[in-house]
């Protein structure tokens, strides 16, 4: 198992797979993907089988930035609170504002799912002292700017509220995953905060496939509860189908992860806040380009939330007519 | 790719669970074989490192994907919808036992056709669209936990991501089920089948609805045992 890559392994290696290799595939402006796409799938099962002969433990600390326990918990709190705040909303919205003619289920979803983030901030900060963290150091804005998500204030109709719920959970499993290493290097300090993590992460997994198959189920969306075979950026937010791994995660089988440079450069826009709370209906003139998230950490073909055209080719399924 | 997963998983299928797919007649035609499978039932034993865990999550994902592959096979699910479920659920988990089987190389415990799986324990799940779902659900909730629990026993980080990236995946199969049978997506209380008090305390800082609580392996194999479909003898210091 510790012996090192071959040099036969590597030059394979690095022939199948480029470094761009998977930005290619994601780049929907081209069309290497259509032409090629059971060459592409029958990567995704050829690649680990080459790979995971060659696991090198020494060379898998891959996950970005070193963060200590403490620094991953201010970081989760972060997050935590980002997400409980856009369900306390998104709750408001159902009551009596643009999410009020959606259907019972997603209402329910919503209000469960506000319930287990206001949980996870509430236990997250009571963790974070007894690792020299204070709880009330953690903010975020009165009014986080969350037509950053989307290009348009998500509360407005369940059509965008849950496509943004989409990508925030999906990319909160992704957060907490990518920092799972970091906790396991930290040895017995670390412990907790894993465990916790792990407890933390499956949860949101849940509230994504239960957000994706409301989708799915009430909008028609071409969504399922799994994130897809080499997810388009339509879909995910970051980097799903990361290649350099003996985890062939561009598979549905297999999640991705981001680390925390990844996801604070997509949740920077939103945290830069607003005067006014999103919830607010805004005049719909501008966009606002701009407030797309652009993941600087990421190279390639940025996988960010870009604004979906209501008739565009990648854009979800049409809102029917129930709502 | 998805029709030849789709295949594979029927092959194993048919190699795992014997004379299943062809029904009751056909099982009165073939005793010698339905013998050779039930007698074949080897103990498994799983050491308390990182090698014993992967083998242990191994026989996990190796009964997940037995199972949808009998379920497939029933006939039980008809609604379109529930049946793609069944058979993409089934592809990922065979694909864990293909990535899980590829990592341990020369170190992998067990062949798969050295489980011996329990018909009568079997069929009585495949009775009825109902009781497969919500076999479903606790054998998809069982892998959570069980990939939580053993996350922080794990020394290597590739192996405590790759475990991350799969537990995610088996969340979202159990929200998924969940989901068709129109109950809440995330897994009451009520659903836990190791209560409270019996919680490692190291390993759970925080317990509810809200939290995946980690399973020691020990308490995994008492789940596993209750649900009467594996044959092997389970013992080795992991479950102790």
């Amino acid at each position: 198992m510790k012996t090192p890559l071959p040099p036969i392994f590597q030059a394979t290696y690095s022939l199948l797979l480029p470094d761009n290799f998977f930005a290619l595939l994601r780049d929907r402006s081209s069309h290497f993907l259509n032409r090629l796409p059971s060459f592409a799938q029958a990567m995704v099962f050829i690649l680990p089988l080459l790979l995971a002969v060659c696991f090198v433990p020494t060379a898998a600390y891959a996950q970005g930035a070193v963060l200590t326990p403490r620094q991953v918990t201010e970081y989760a709190l972060t997050l935590e609170k980002l997400e409980a705040d856009f369900y306390r909303r998104g709750v408001a919205a159902a009551r009596n504002g643009g999410l009020a003619g959606a259907p019972q289920i997603a209402k329910d979803a919503i209000v469960s799912y506000g319930q287990d983030e206001a949980s996870h901030v509430e236990q997250l900060s009571a963790v974070l002292p007894s690792l020299g963290g204070d709880p009330n150091a953690v903010t975020i804005p009165a009014n986080p700017n969350y037509t950053a998500i989307l290009g348009r204030d998500p509360f407005a109709n369940p059509a965008d509220f849950l496509l943004a719920g989409q990508y925030v959970e999906d990319l909160g499993v992704a957060a907490y995953k990518g920092q799972v290493q970091n906790l396991l290097a930290a040895g017995e300090a670390g412990k907790t905060v894993l465990a916790a993590a792990l407890a933390i992460h499956s949860v949101e997994a849940r509230h994504a496939a239960g957000v994706r198959f409301l989708r799915q189920a009430l909008l028609g969306a071409d969504v399922n509860p799994w994130i897809s075979n080499n997810a388009s950026s339509t879909e995910v937010i970051y980097n799903e189908n990361r290649g350099g791994s003996p985890i062939p995660f561009s598979s549905d089988a297999f999640d991705g992860y981001a680390t925390q440079d990844e996801v604070l450069a997509l949740v920077e826009p939103i945290l830069k806040g607003v005067q006014q709370p999103s919830a607010t209906p805004q005049p719909s003139i501008s966009p606002e380009p701009a407030a797309t998230p652009q993941p600087s950490a990421i190279p390639q073909s940025a996988p960010s939330a870009q604004p979906i055209p209501s008739n565009g080719s990648g854009s979800p399924t049409p809102v029917r007519a129930l709502w | 790719m998805k029709s030849q997963k789709a295949l594979s998983a029927s092959r194993r299928n048919l190699i795992k669970w014997g004379v299943w797919g062809f029904g009751g007649l056909m099982l009165a035609t073939l005793p010698q074989v339905a013998t050779a499978q039930s007698s074949r039932s080897s103990t498994l034993t799983f050491n308390a490192n990182d090698v014993g865990i992967l083998n242990f999550a191994l026989l996990l994902e190796e009964l997940e994907a037995a199972f949808y592959a009998a379920v497939a096979d029933s006939g039980q699910i008809t609604d379109s919808k529930e049946a793609e479920y069944v058979r993409v659920l089934g592809a990922q988990e065979a694909a864990h036992v293909t990535f899980l089987r590829s990592v341990l190389g020369e170190q992998t415990l067990f062949a798969t056709e050295d489980l011996s799986f329990n018909q009568d324990g079997l069929n009585a799940i495949l009775s009825d669209r109902d009781q497969i779902l919500n076999t479903a659900v606790a054998l998809e909730d069982v892998g959570v936990h069980a990939y939580n629990g053993a996350g922080p026993s794990l020394t290597n980080p590739t192996y405590l991501l790759a475990a991350g990236s799969i537990v995610s995946v088996e969340a979202r199969h159990a929200a998924g089920v969940r989901a068709l049978l129109g109950r809440p997506t995330t897994e009451p209380d009520r659903d836990r089948l190791v209560r409270d008090a019996d919680l490692a305390a190291e390993l759970n800082p925080f317990k509810g609805k809200a939290y995946d609580e980690l399973y020691t392996p020990k308490q995994i194999v008492a789940i596993v045992a209750s649900l009467n479909l594996i044959n092997n003898p389970i013992n080795g210091a992991l479950v102790a």
